[in-house]
């Protein structure tokens, strides 16, 4: 008997309203289809109503966790727009706040799986050690989130040697708790059971469904774009691309957890050799007619940013590809043939972001293969329409 | 079996403090630079609209009060403030300042504006402005 | 004189009110030592260090308004929960407190209610696959279907080893079980494995980490009690705070060695050992994470069920050496 389970958009698993649809066999998802589009703001078409600075403060809003990616991606792409270059100082502090958030990120990501996997106890160490790279960004920022560290031409606030030496004593307790989660969370026998052999993904797969970030990296495929399209200063940084090769989930918090230890090496890199001089230049109010895209490995994936200037002091368009939207079609493949129970696990492993991935619609017609972009009030003078003339149904099915 | 890897981990927790505290009965202190909510310093503004210009949430607004006596009157909309303090960057004189407060709700909107009337000063503005 | 003494039995102790106060009480020290092994603070405020949460949550809930999907089966929705409650309280009266004579078996303690005791335990899990059922909502279903199917994992493990000590003891008394191995406290330490089994037995039929699968908040909302709100969900959980003091007591009383020594004593002597096995519950729920239902049934049949036929040879055998 098969029957069709929802999962979303309200559901305690999900941390964002998103709709998974699964058809289930007794406990067997057989089928699975996304619906997306509950958290669309609007936010592209915002940003060609505010001007260059002001569109920092709403690309940092586009996701709280991530935030600093999609700023920074931004920013970066703005500066080769102005033709302007940051100074060393400015783009080592840059980055060492895209450290810190990767570090901050992937905690959250190892305390969610945890949740989901039921291992409470787990989430609450891992988020109370979270609590300390909190505690510095708060300390380096102004704020715990949503850092607003970066201005067109460089960083606002500067690092002084207090915060360095306390950064770096921080840094030695993190590295001392990782490793005990690494140990633990690869060695617990009802946690592994829960994440060995599930959401498998093969190497093929995930080079032709475009998956990115660990969800590739995991499945054995080394692309991340700070080796690949070196940004900022990540040519001068010594780091390495961190693989696993088993293809499901436990490879996946492998990865994560090997990014966090390589991340502390960078940070201590950083801090170390943190260069003498000013944090930022001067940026013109107005940016030369040119487009340009901008590159970024957030810690969920690349980040593209599209940006387009016609000479005035605000953008003409923007565009925005979040890495969560790019792993969705990996996701429908990894839910075919798994468990019911397995769902959370799976749709956590990819680090969803569904904030970030909301943008708009384009629909194809089938038949003529014609793309048009639909605004939401022309969509909902439509649905008014055909509403009218239905019958109202007792029990209504979602059209599949 | 590896079933007792955690075990001691958690026991060792009972004898220890607890990590959170008891909001509000007891608060954590912020650090000195939080950003909190933004105020004026209106001896030294001297009325050149920069933050209103640059504010992402179009929080700061203002308006002429008399224009022989160079009055002004501002007003910092702190409900639409997302507090990025990109107007004290602005600021070429540095009257626009962050405190620190955080528990700043409030059950009505309007008792969350904060207003000053003031005459525009004269002062040199610095020679470097952050932009 | 008897007449009064079998009300205080039924209202005060281990009665109505007895149930109520300590099984919320047991609740509240549940969730206080896992948040303490977790590093946080668990319940405060509510009454000193927050022993009077649970009660706070269970008036909280009888006051929320409490509605009736429109295809669910009206009765059966409606009296489940008090049903549930009633067969649990049930339980509790047969534990041996007080009000015993060893000598003379009376209604609330006689031979086999060793079985009538495991019996009333596993009315629960039918309760709650008609609760599940009954609410006619996909996640209640599949979460209906879930605790069935742990049924069949840890019921046969469970009566198993708690069976194993009547045999060594020779009655199906719970009070002669209990005295025996206060008579005998070597032969108790033979039943350790057996302890050991029932506790991981016990945490499935309780439904906690890492068995919670049929209400499993991350994967199907509520599972059965997805439907229920307002008072019937208050019943419910204090059906479930019942059943822990019900089973905690019975592993107390069967390996542990009851509660001798009358009204007082014996009241000291179970809360000690109801806490004490409450604590190994709670250390279990802390350490591990929620296995799937079919590594349950795995579990069970490859590991928990050989032990405990093993188990029972051993305490066979060793029974035919003493005599």
């Amino acid at each position: 008997m098969s029957f069709q389970i929802p999962i979303g958009p309200q559901h305690p698993a999900l941390k964002e309203p998103v709709g998974v649809r699964v058809t289930v066999d007794g406990e067997i998802i057989r089928e699975a289809d996304l619906r997306l589009g509950y958290n669309h703001r609007g936010v592209e078409k915002l940003a060609e109503q505010k001007t260059w600075t002001q569109n920092i403060y709403l690309m940092e809003r586009i996701c709280g966790i991530c935030s600093h990616s999609h700023a920074t991606c931004y920013v970066q792409g703005v500066e080769k727009l102005m033709e302007i270059e940051p100074p060393k100082r400015g783009l080592y502090i840059r980055i060492l706040v895209s450290e810190l958030e990767r570090v901050h990120s992937h905690l959250l990501w190892l305390g969610v799986a945890g949740h989901e996997a039921g291992f409470d106890s787990f989430f609450m160490y891992v988020w109370r050690d979270r609590e300390i790279v909190m505690d510095i960004l708060e300390t380096i920022s102004g704020n715990r989130v949503h850092y607003a560290i970066n201005a067109i031409g460089g960083v606002r606030r500067d690092l002084d040697e207090l915060q360095i030496k306390h950064i770096l004593d921080s840094l030695e307790v993190l590295r001392q708790r990782s490793a005990y989660y690494e140990k633990l969370g690869t060695t617990e026998p009802s946690f592994v059971a829960r994440l060995a052999g599930v959401g498998y993904l093969s190497r093929e797969d995930a080079i032709e469904l475009c998956a990115v970030g660990p969800t590739l990296r995991a499945s054995g495929v080394p692309m991340d774009v700070r080796k690949d399209d070196p940004y900022a200063v990540y040519d001068e940084v010594p780091f390495e691309v961190c693989t696993a090769d088993s293809c499901d989930v436990l490879g996946r918090t492998v990865v994560r957890i090997k990014e966090l230890l390589q991340s502390y090496n960078i940070i201590e890199f950083l801090l170390k050799n943190l260069p003498a001089g000013p944090i930022s230049v001067r940026a013109p109010r107005r940016a030369k007619p040119n487009e340009v895209v901008s590159r970024y490995e957030a810690p969920r994936g690349e980040n593209i940013h599209y940006i387009k200037s016609n000479g005035s002091d605000k953008p003409e368009r923007l565009k925005v590809r979040a890495p969560t939207l790019a792993n969705y079609a990996a996701t429908i493949k990894m839910l075919k043939n798994g468990f019911i129970a397995d769902v959370p696990l799976i749709f956590a492993a990819i680090d969803p972001c569904i904030c970030c991935a909301e943008r708009s619609v384009a629909i194809v017609d089938a038949r003529t293969a014609q793309e048009r972009i639909v605004t939401m009030s022309s969509l909902r003078e439509l649905s008014l329409k055909t509403a009218k003339h239905q019958a109202r149904k007792r029990e209504a099915e979602w059209p599949l | 079996m590896k079933l007792g890897v955690f075990i001691p981990e958690l026991l060792r927790h009972l004898f220890k403090k607890p990590a959170t505290v008891d909001y509000p009965f007891q608060k954590l202190a912020v650090p000195p630079d939080f950003r909190g909510s933004p105020y004026l310093q209106p001896e030294i503004c001297i009325a050149c609209r920069a933050c209103e210009r640059d504010c992402p949430a179009e929080a700061i607004e203002i308006t002429v009060t008399n224009e022989a006596e160079k009055k002004f009157n501002m007003v910092i909309h702190n409900d639409r403030c997302i507090h990025c303090a990109q107007c004290v960057d602005s600021c070429p004189t540095d009257a626009m300042q962050m405190d620190n407060l955080f528990e700043i709700s409030d059950y009505n909107r309007q008792d969350m504006k904060k207003r000053w009337d003031f005459v525009r000063a004269v002062v040199k503005p610095k020679a470097e402005t952050k932009s | 004189m008897a007449t009064l003494k079998t009300l205080a039995y039924l209202i005060l102790y281990p009665g109505l009110l007895f149930i109520f106060f300590y099984s919320t009480f047991a609740e509240w020290y549940d969730r206080k030592l896992y948040a303490r092994l977790q590093n946080r603070m668990g319940p405060t405020h509510t009454g000193r260090a927050g022993v009077l949460q649970p009660i706070a949550d269970f008036i909280k809930l009888m006051s929320k308004e409490d509605i009736v999907p429109e295809r669910a089966d009206r009765g059966m929705f409606r009296a489940l929960p008090a049903f549930g409650l009633a067969i649990v309280s049930a339980g509790m009266l047969l534990l041996p407190v007080w009000n015993y004579s060893l000598s003379n078996p009376s209604a609330t303690s006689f031979s086999g209610d060793i079985v009538v005791l495991l019996y009333i335990l596993s009315l629960p899990t039918f309760i709650f696959f008609l609760a599940g059922w009954s609410s006619t909502n996909l996640f209640s279903t599949v979460g209906a279907t879930r605790v069935l199917t742990m049924l069949f994992g840890y019921e046969v493990p469970l009566f198993l080893t708690v069976l194993t000590p009547a045999v060594l003891a020779n009655s199906w008394r719970l009070a002669e079980i209990a005295a025996f191995y206060r008579h005998h406290p070597w032969l108790a330490l033979l039943n350790i494995p057996a302890f050991l089994i029932a506790l991981i037995c016990v945490q499935a039929k309780l439904e906690r980490t890492p068995f919670d699968i049929p209400h499993a908040e991350t994967e199907i909302v509520g599972g059965t009690f997805t439907e229920y709100s307002g008072k019937k969900l208050a019943l419910f959980r204090l059906m479930m705070d019942v059943e822990l003091v019900v089973a905690a007591g019975l592993l107390a009383t069967v390996f542990l060695g009851g509660f001798p020594g009358g009204l007082l004593p014996g009241l000291i002597n179970f809360i000690i050992k109801t806490l004490l096995v409450i604590f190994l519950l709670c250390l279990l729920r802390a350490t591990t994470s929620r296995i799937r239902v079919d590594q349950v049934i795995s579990l069970s049949w490859r590991y928990l069920a050989p032990l405990a036929v093993i188990q029972l040879l051993v305490i066979i055998l060793i029974k035919g050496l003493i005599s």
